[in-house]
């Protein structure tokens, strides 16, 4: 009898302890998205390029990628991308390997964590074309793909040369001679599709400074205009039917690339004023002890040198070691490909502006779902928080671009995801969940 | 059984009720819904209500424990993920000790030990929550000396100094990984003292019916000499220095007004009325001793707000030797919209509660009791943005031992 009521108790307790309250969680459904043959158009996000660079680790963290996840999460969908191999250190066109966080030391000899490339030269070995072993594939994002190369043939073929050849879908195109991204694209027959185009034809120019050719026309034909090319795109693939979203274009110029070194970045001590103010009082450029505006070339200005001013940005191509230490943005004026001057960032404002419309009208006049990225780079400008984690576009530390300062990391890259299944939950009545962003990595510290 | 008994004993308590509240103080009270401020029956009574204390007439030491098995989950609203608690068994006690110099003596003395505040909350590893909390414990003990003076045959008075002890132990983890893909973390522990008082007044104008007003101060624990330890990626080592940090925590007052009712030799009912004045909790700050560009002091808003419970219970006498217990109580969240954390997923509760008391001779008695409660809530967080539903479910079973001298 006690041994009874002792067992008892303990089977009691013990299913007290084990217990566990359940929360029905809301059904998940895809709504009116066919999932099941998902490909995505896109550039340098969508290709899941990071820290300056293509790998397997971050093709497998693009939004694309992050998206089929979450459509598998409903129902299961094949999403296949042109990999790097797992074991690559990976590359880029330049042969450069990319960027992770290390020790660098300056020219003052201060060493600190920066960004510093994992090896001495990219494995180009993986520029080799994987369709014929690996293909076809579902993500169709290319690394600095114009939104007016989109359809054109060739586009894998090295002989078209530069401009009209784009190694990155070299490696992955089905016929190097004939093929274009979209006749690739249009070829897997999709059932749905993501787009994300016109943001490398803006980025070009302004990581350049301005000094790449002048940014598409928003509006004109496929193949010299925004508006025509991107029509092409989108009657293509939805001539069977499938439905898509698209996002709109973010100002770039809130990326770290662009928002990390100041204007008025220079700081300058008292020897160091004597010095400036003698070499610069004579053209009536003055400096003070403290923080003061870097020197830039422009021939507009008496003997083609002024002072920065607000609003005028300093890329982070900037070679700082000569800032710090070899008069870089001082005694020799920063040339133009480190800066955007007042007239090349109006320039991006009226581009981002007009393709924006351009953006909007097509996603009404096709029934898209409509991602609004520009937001996300916004907030992430400002700041954001996601269950305990701040995000912000600050350059390394901030946790959401990589560390080239333009592309997104794995946490980006899931918020970016975020916005495309909201603007497909909320059009296609769907209910996919999102992805958690903070179960995707941040930057990687040493 | 008794395997069990010694883990729980071992661990730290888990507080449920009301913020990090904990209503276990005496198992006669816990079987009627946790009142009994006008109804002086154990020793339990010098907690509740000091002024009631020489109204209850020997000389007596109870002791007693509560295992409280708490179990919560969580729904991320966005992603659908879903976390459960792994907290452990919480043990809150008591130990009491009411002494009269001679038979009927005007005059009681009492000791009173008690844990009125504590929680340990610990979520599953890996949880989407990991970044705002893994796991707090917080754990006090009250030691209250007492004396109760019978003013006249309806009137008694009474006081405690309070003496508490108290600890945390704050754990999350940082969003910075290593090559190896482990995050940081963050613990912060501390312990701390504070001082404060339990004053009653007790009226018993018929043999039916009694009246009691009592007051529990606010204690402040103030850690004065917190250690802060990080985990991080070594190249941040620097940003993150261990080191002392300083923090304070209040623990509110509570104004009590209750009514005793016995209504016949074998049936008495208690209503109790709560005033918790969470106000006090505003904020939750770190001062940290080496701040860094990373390391900065922090200052997170709580701002609870002042709540109100109620509690109902009667017990009835079916034999000499057995009573039977049964209670209510509804008690109303401290935690505001916007402000809900994965330590304190707390809202609005009714705790059922019933017990049963036997007397196996005339000097040693047993008392058991046994609350249920769930608890739901759905918020964002405002400060760390944390969005979904928690439940709780709490479970529990106590037992005291009652001797009389």
């Amino acid at each position: 009898m006690k041994y009874t009521y002792t067992s008892i108790t303990i089977v009691l307790f013990t299913a007290l302890v084990s217990c566990k309250p359940k929360i029905e969680a809301p059904e998940a459904s895809m709504g009116d998205v066919d999932g099941s043959r998902y490909i995505a158009i896109g550039t340098n996000n969508t290709s899941g390029f990071a820290n300056d660079g293509l790998s397997f680790y971050s093709q497998d963290n693009s939004y694309a990628a992050i998206i089929a996840n979450q459509f598998n999460e409903v129902s299961t969908i094949e999403f296949k991308q042109p990999f790097v191999s797992a074991g690559s250190i990976g590359f880029n066109i330049d042969g450069k390997s990319p960027l992770k966080l290390g020790y660098k030391t300056d020219c003052k000899g201060v060493t600190s964590i920066s960004p510093v490339r994992i090896a001495g030269a990219g494995d180009l070995t993986q520029l080799i074309n994987q369709y014929a072993g690996y293909g076809p594939f579902n993500n169709f994002g290319v690394t600095g793909m114009s939104a007016l190369s989109v359809n054109l043939a060739g586009y894998g073929n090295p002989a078209n040369g530069a401009g009209n050849f784009n190694p990155y879908f070299a490696r992955f195109t089905s016929n190097e001679a004939t093929a274009s991204v979209l006749s690739d694209a249009v070829a897997r027959n999709p059932t749905f599709f993501t787009i994300m185009l016109g943001d490398d034809d803006i980025l070009a120019y302004a990581k350049s400074g301005g000094t790449s050719g002048p940014i598409p026309d928003a509006n004109g034909a496929a193949g010299v205009g925004f508006s025509g090319s991107l029509e092409e795109v989108i009657t293509s693939l939805t001539a069977n039917g499938a439905k898509g979203a698209i996002s709109n274009i973010p100002d770039v110029k809130e990326y770290p690339y662009f928002t990390t070194i100041p204007y008025n970045g220079l700081t300058v001590d008292a020897a160091n004023a004597v010095t400036l103010n003698q070499i610069f009082n004579p053209i009536g450029i003055s400096f003070v002890v403290g923080v003061n505006a870097f020197v830039m070339e422009d021939p507009a200005a008496p003997f083609g040198v002024r002072q920065m001013v607000e609003g005028e940005l300093v890329l982070l191509s900037t070679p700082l070691d000569s800032v710090k230490c070899n008069g870089t943005g001082s005694v020799f004026p920063f040339r133009d490909e480190f800066v955007l001057d007042l007239d090349e960032v109006a320039e991006i404002n009226s581009k981002i502006s007009e393709y924006n419309s351009v953006i909007t009208n097509l996603s009404q006049t096709y029934g898209l779902a409509y991602a609004d990225t520009k937001s996300l780079i916004h907030r992430l400008k400002t700041g954001t928080v996601y269950n305990g984690v701040s995000m912000s576009s600050a350059f390394v530390t901030g946790g959401a671009y990589s560390l080239d300062g333009l592309q997104l990391n794995p946490n980006g890259q899931a918020l970016l995801a975020n916005t495309f299944i909201e603007a497909i939950n909320f059009s296609f009545n769907a209910a996919i969940p999102y992805a958690n962003p903070i179960k995707y990595a941040g930057n990687i510290f040493p | 059984m008794y395997k069990l008994f010694t883990l729980a004993l071992l661990l730290p308590f888990l507080g449920y009720n009301q913020g990090f509240q904990v209503n276990f103080q005496g198992q006669q009270q816990q079987g009627m819904g946790g009142a009994g401020t006008a109804l002086p029956q154990d020793a339990a009574i010098l907690f509740f209500n000091p002024g009631a204390a020489c109204f209850h007439h020997s000389n007596e030491i109870n002791v007693a424990v509560t295992p409280v098995i708490s179990k919560g989950t969580f729904l991320e609203d966005n992603t659908n993920e879903v976390a459960h608690t792994t907290s452990p068994v919480g043990t809150p006690f008591s130990a009491y000790g009411l002494f009269q110099l001679k038979e009927e003596s005007k005059l009681k003395l009492g000791m009173a030990i008690y844990t009125p505040f504590g929680s340990t909350v610990e979520w599953e590893e890996g949880w989407t929550g990991r970044f705002a909390l893994t796991r707090l414990k917080l754990l006090s003990i009250f030691f209250q000396p007492t004396v109760s003076y019978r003013l006249t045959k309806k009137l008694g008075i009474g006081a405690g100094f309070v003496y508490s002890y108290g600890n945390v132990n704050l754990q999350k983890d940082l969003p910075l990984q290593d090559a190896s893909g482990e995050y940081g973390h963050a613990e912060l522990s501390g312990s701390g003292h504070g001082f404060g008082y339990n004053v009653g007044l007790y009226f018993e104008p018929t043999r039916h019916l009694n009246f009691a007003i009592t007051y529990r101060s606010q204690v402040n624990m103030n850690l004065k000499k917190g250690e802060a330890d990080f985990t991080v990626p070594e190249s941040l080592n620097d940003k993150f220095p261990d080191g002392r940090f300083t923090s304070s925590i209040p623990l509110p007052s509570v104004f009590t007004f209750a009514l005793g009712v016995k209504a016949s030799e074998k049936l008495a009912i208690a209503l109790d009325a709560n005033y918790v004045n969470w106000k006090a909790y505003d904020t939750l700050a770190f001062d940290y001793e080496n701040n860094t560009s990373s390391l900065l002091d922090t200052k997170s808003a709580r701002l609870y707000e002042g709540s109100i419970a109620v509690r109902l219970g009667a017990q009835y006498k079916i034999t000499p030797q057995w009573t039977a217990r049964l209670g209510l109580a509804f008690a109303m969240t401290p935690v505001q919209k916007g402000y809900v954390t994965p330590e304190t997923p707390d809202n609005n509760r009714l705790n059922y509660t019933c017990g049963v008391g036997y007397s196996i001779s005339e000097k040693l008695m047993l008392d058991a009791s046994f609350l249920f409660t769930q608890v739901k809530r759905e918020d964002t967080n405002l400060e760390t943005g944390l969005s979904g539903k928690f439940k709780t479910l709490v479970f529990a079973p106590g037992l005291a031992i009652t001797y009389k001298l």
